[in-house]
């Protein structure tokens, strides 16, 4: 905790001098970056039926393409960072079933991350079935251990009552080893939800947390509430396969479509408006992307950032 | 001359074996975890295997037994050959008896008095006869007092988890108080030490028994009993060692006193453990000798042996173990007249079912399933989410600490089948994963006064989230709700499908009202019992 108060203030400290020295020059540079790449979305274009291993394959090219088309994770990571990557590792389900990030995004995540400079690497969420086994059938520990990222099962006894000062939400237990981290990766998947329509990126901060089950009354808000406070710098989206009925735990094979693509972005409702038009629904019927917009983390309307579009075949 | 006088005595090599059979029994109740993707080794149930008495008595009210739990006939064998060494070499149960008993030798002097055999030894061949009676005719409860079972289950239900409260609460204390001087942390030896038993010993976070207590009471005084007579338990109790004790009537090893050098001193009967001989220099009783070999240690004079000879010599004389026939014919009468007693409860007469009876995956019928269950708790030990229970009066007496599911504690986790593969009488058929999705172990239903869409208006869908059947036994409608200020608005409310619920209580245990949950899981529709099956299949699965 020490450790992280220090280098919060040499942060702040940094950037408040940063701001007073150059700060014309800082938000010139800042504005133009904007431009070409906010958000990219990789489409496989290739041909349609895929094995599982060709679809792994085409998942980690993906992954580089799109991040590579938001100028690249050195965009986000500092040399000697730790880097949180948070996928859905909600169910125990295996990868075919849709209903957790495909390992190869997520492993794809952690070399990039590991090659922009990040010290330590963690993997880690808080999964609604037995961890252990939702770990190892998701094929996201075993994908990512080789690389040397550290996979973390989430200690609901050290979890730490944190200040969220939303809207519904005012206090709630979180994980401080995320939080702690210098960066958090959010990589959902693209998924139906029962009650929320859809679970895409914003809806995947649930995992940082416990106590969650009273969102369900008002996921709208509790989930703007959460992404609020957790200040998402970079999403990465995955819907290589998505899952179109039953969700989020899925189950059923035929609920599943095959969809080959990889978003990245930095403005996450516009990244959930796409997850939504993917799963066929209008990202105006889902409330949290409606409500998201409302408390202005980001735009609906993603089309009007002009998402760089690549297609890989 | 003198045995004592040896370096390594025999004893030494008693207790160093006794050590190490106590190490791996505690070993195989602390590797009894779920591990993701791996089947449980068979060698969790060797103890139960090699358990003679679970043998007898499951063939004698099953008709039938694992072929495994054949290698008992090891200790049958060796019994006839050896006499009670399992009492007193292996069973883990006596070691921590013979700690006991030589904690209260040197710190209470009094349990000294008693040397010689006693009348009261005879209680524990009696208790067998009446319960083995009772076995006859399909009550198994012998087994719930089988030391390896009580040992196991007092282990697992009552132990562990004591130290793992000691060591979460501990640990946790430490980690927010997080006490240190300079760079120094406790925490830096703590946590390293809690994330080890998190990750390799404990099971579930915060795991704990309902009614553990019982179970720790009953432990605690047949220990405490020590302090009275030294191995109070195996002397007069144990039903394994009566079982034992007929076997050694006339074992091929015995003891021998050489007439010549005894002078009739007694120091022999004050080491030992079963109270064997029935007065200074007199006969031994192999029936209660558990070949601790104190006795050839403290003769000064080296008059005591052990000596091989044929079962059918009648020398080396041994004592026999003097069961009246009265009293035989008596705990006979005794074990008939249980029978009815424990059978006459309402559950028993078959057509009743406690609705919160919900056994583990696979068991059988409740009657084929009491014929079987030991009790012993490996069910429990290894549910990946704590929610296998010992049973107090959910099943009768005969039920007593038979496991059940408490999903409110935790649910039956869907791609989950380790209780069938670890229980040692198969009274849980082990079954494959997609056998075992195809069990109904209960039905869930709505508290509609409960359940947050129907008693408040407000969504919720938690249980249907997290339904584990692909196409989900959960479901809902929409219907429209008006609020106190006259909104109205659209809300789903969920409902069961029965066809397609298989009890696995995860509804129940991820309910969010966490003091009576809106949906609770009930026995009704169980595979096992076709007389609870109130709902009509939609069709014919098989």
């Amino acid at each position: 905790m020490s450790k992280h108060s220090r280098r919060d203030f040499m942060v702040r400290t940094a950037a408040a001098g940063m701001l007073t020295l150059g700060a014309d020059h800082l938000l010139a540079q800042e504005g133009e970056s904007k431009k070409p790449g906010d958000m990219a979305i990789a489409r496989w274009t290739g041909a349609k039926r895929l094995t599982a291993r060709q679809i792994d394959r085409i998942a980690a090219q993906l992954t580089e393409k799109a991040i590579e088309g938001i100028g690249g994770l050195k965009r986000f990571v500092s040399r000697g960072d730790v880097v949180w990557v948070k996928p859905n590792i909600g169910w125990d389900r295996t990868p075919e079933l849709a209903a957790d990030t495909n390992p190869s995004v997520v492993a794809t995540i952690v070399r990039l991350c590991f090659d922009a400079g990040a010290k330590t690497v963690k993997v880690g969420d808080n999964p609604c079935d037995l961890a252990a086994k939702t770990y190892k059938s998701s094929g996201i520990a075993d994908a990512v251990r080789p690389l040397g990222a550290k996979v973390v099962f989430l200690d609901r006894s050290r979890f730490r009552e944190t200040a969220i000062r939303g809207e519904r939400v005012k206090t709630i237990p979180t994980c401080p080893e995320i939080l702690d981290s210098d960066l958090v990766i959010n990589v959902p998947v693209a998924k139906h939800h029962g009650l929320a329509k859809a679970t895409l990126c914003m809806k995947n901060y649930m995992g940082v947390i416990e106590n969650r089950r009273s969102f369900h009354q008002d996921i709208p808000t509790c989930v703007a509430d959460l992404t609020r406070f957790m200040k998402p710098q970079v999403c990465i989206l995955d819907a290589m396969r998505v899952l179109t009925a039953h969700g989020p735990k899925g189950g059923n094979p035929a609920d599943v479509q095959l969809k080959t693509t990889v978003a990245a972005g930095v403005d996450i409702v516009a990244l959930d408006a796409l997850g939504a038009e993917l799963l066929g629904m209008k990202p105006a019927d889902i409330g949290s992307i409606v409500k998201g917009q409302e408390v202005g983390l980001g735009k609906m309307d993603y089309r009007s950032l002009a998402p760089r579009q690549i297609a890989v075949s | 001359m003198s045995r004592r006088r040896l370096f390594w005595s025999a004893a030494s090599t008693r207790r160093t074996v006794q050590a190490v059979f106590l190490l791996l029994f505690l070993g195989l109740v602390v590797v009894a975890r779920p591990v993701p993707e791996t089947q449980p080794s068979l060698l969790l149930k060797s103890f139960f295997w090699i358990d003679p008495l679970i043998m007898v008595a499951t063939w004698l009210a099953a008709h039938a037994v694992p072929a495994a739990a054949l290698l008992s006939l090891v200790v049958v064998v060796g019994t006839l050959v050896l006499g009670r060494v399992f009492c007193g070499w292996v069973c883990p149960l006596g070691t921590v008896h013979a700690m006991a008993g030589r904690f209260f030798d040197r710190w209470w002097p009094k349990s000294k008095r008693r040397d010689h055999s006693s009348p009261w030894q005879l209680t524990k061949y009696y208790l067998l006869v009446g319960l083995l009676v009772m076995a006859v005719f399909g009550v198994h409860w012998v087994c719930v007092w089988d030391p390896i079972v009580l040992f196991y289950r007092s282990t697992t239900v009552a132990l562990m988890p004591a130290v793992q409260w000691a060591v979460e609460e501990g640990s946790t204390a430490i980690y927010q108080a997080d006490p240190g001087i300079g760079p120094v942390h406790v925490t830096g030896v703590t946590e390293p030490v809690y994330e080890f038993m998190r990750d390799h010993v404990f099971v579930v976070p915060q795991q704990a028994f309902l009614g553990s207590w019982l179970i720790l009471v009953f432990f605690v005084m047949i220990v405490l009993a020590n302090g009275y007579r030294r191995r109070f338990w195996c002397r007069y109790l144990c039903p394994l060692g009566a079982l034992l004790g007929i076997l050694a009537r006339w074992p091929m090893l015995r003891r021998t006193v050489s007439e010549d050098a005894c002078n009739q001193c007694d120091l022999c009967a004050k080491g030992c453990h079963g109270a064997a001989s029935e007065a200074a220099g007199s006969r031994w009783k192999p029936s209660e000798c558990f070949g601790c070999l104190n006795c050839t240690g403290a003769c000064s004079r080296g008059a005591i042996d052990f000596r091989w000879t044929w079962p059918w010599r009648r020398q080396p004389a041994a004592g026999s173990i003097d069961l009246s026939k009265r009293a035989v014919l008596g705990a006979m009468l005794g074990g008939l007249i249980g029978l009815p007693l424990m059978r006459a409860g309402r559950q028993s007469r078959g057509g009743t079912f406690h609705p919160k009876l919900i056994r583990p995956p696979g068991s059988r019928g409740e009657r084929e399933f009491l014929k079987r269950c030991t009790a012993c708790g490996l069910c429990m030990k290894i549910c990946p989410t704590g929610g296998l229970q010992p049973v107090l009066t959910e099943a009768g007496l005969e039920g007593l600490w038979t496991p059940r599911l408490v999903p409110r504690i935790g649910y039956c986790d869907y791609t989950c089948n380790l209780c069938g593969q670890v229980c040692p009488t198969e009274a849980i058929t082990p079954l494959s994963v997609e056998a075992k999705q195809q069990v109904k172990i209960g039905l869930a239903s709505f508290d509609t006064t409960r359940c947050i869409p129907y008693a408040y208006g407000r969504d919720c869908m938690v249980c249907e989230e997290h339904c584990p059947i692909p196409d989900k036994a959960i479901y809902f409608l929409e219907i429209e709700v008006q609020d106190h200020d006259g909104n109205r608005k659209q809300i789903k409310q969920p409902h069961v499908d029965p066809g397609r619920c298989i009890g696995c209580g995860v509804c129940e245990s991820v309910c969010p009202l966490k003091d009576r949950p809106g949906v609770s899981v009930f026995s009704a529709n169980e595979t096992r019992n076709p007389d609870n099956q109130p709902i009509l299949p939609e069709q014919d699965p098989y």
